[in-house]
């Protein structure tokens, strides 16, 4: 399964030249937790909520303080067509909670735990529903009777 | 994902009792009519840069024959 298909929401991009109050607003307005930041068509960093709130308000910046001034950078990516196991890797090896899905030098989308943890859960139900048959529904003898 | 400038997109709500949220498309940064695009949300005004996931759909805009 390639990386792309395991992203499940849409992504949202601004440029680093807006404020830190549009960047909540949009959060707010879109339901998302973190914005691309896109300068042209490079992607340049992630703003999370929690950036706002760690390097904006707990640092006193003003509400029109640039987008980029708390954006964390570089950022980890991964190509899109990369196998959904990479991913797995790269969280496994980075402290990050969302991964900038890329082609190329373009973001493409993010894929974040949740989404993961979410494929995983739909694999387990999966993988349980043989067992769970079997259990609800134990073998029976065949009615035909053996020939000899 | 297609979509041409004026069509609609909406986002389903994730959790229960979260509403749908949809935003027009006012440019198409893709070839063919793909993403990404550039949309603005709702009531907000909000100009953003737009990457469809799964959760997306495009409502087309009604358009009169030239």
């Amino acid at each position: 399964m390639q990386t792309i298909e395991g992203v499940r929401r849409s992504g949202v991009g601004i440029g680093p030249e807006r404020t830190i109050r549009d960047a909540a607003a949009i959060m707010e307005h879109t339901g998302v937790g973190a914005l691309a930041v896109i300068d042209g068509e490079d992607l340049v960093g992630i703003v999370t909520d929690r950036d706002l709130v760690r390097r904006g308000l707990a640092k006193d910046l003003p509400a029109n303080a640039r987008v980029d001034s708390v954006m964390s950078a570089p950022v980890v990516t991964i190509d899109a067509a990369a196998d959904l196991h990479d991913a797995f890797a790269l969280f496994r090896t980075h402290a990050v909670r969302r991964l900038a899905v890329v082609r190329g030098q373009q973001f493409v989308g993010m894929i974040t735990v949740d989404d993961l943890l979410i494929n995983l859960a739909a694999d387990l139900v999966d993988l349980s529903r043989p067992v769970t048959a079997e259990i609800l529904f134990a073998h029976r003898d065949s009615s035909v009777q053996a020939t000899e | 994902m297609q979509a041409s400038v004026g069509d609609r997109i909406v986002i389903r709500g994730r959790r229960a009792g979260e509403p749908n949220r949809d935003c027009e498309v006012l440019e198409v940064h893709g070839p063919n009519g793909s993403p990404p695009y550039l949309v603005r949300w709702g009531d907000s005004g909000h100009e953003t840069l737009f990457f469809p996931g799964t959760d997306a759909t495009v409502n087309r805009a009604e358009r009169t024959p030239s």
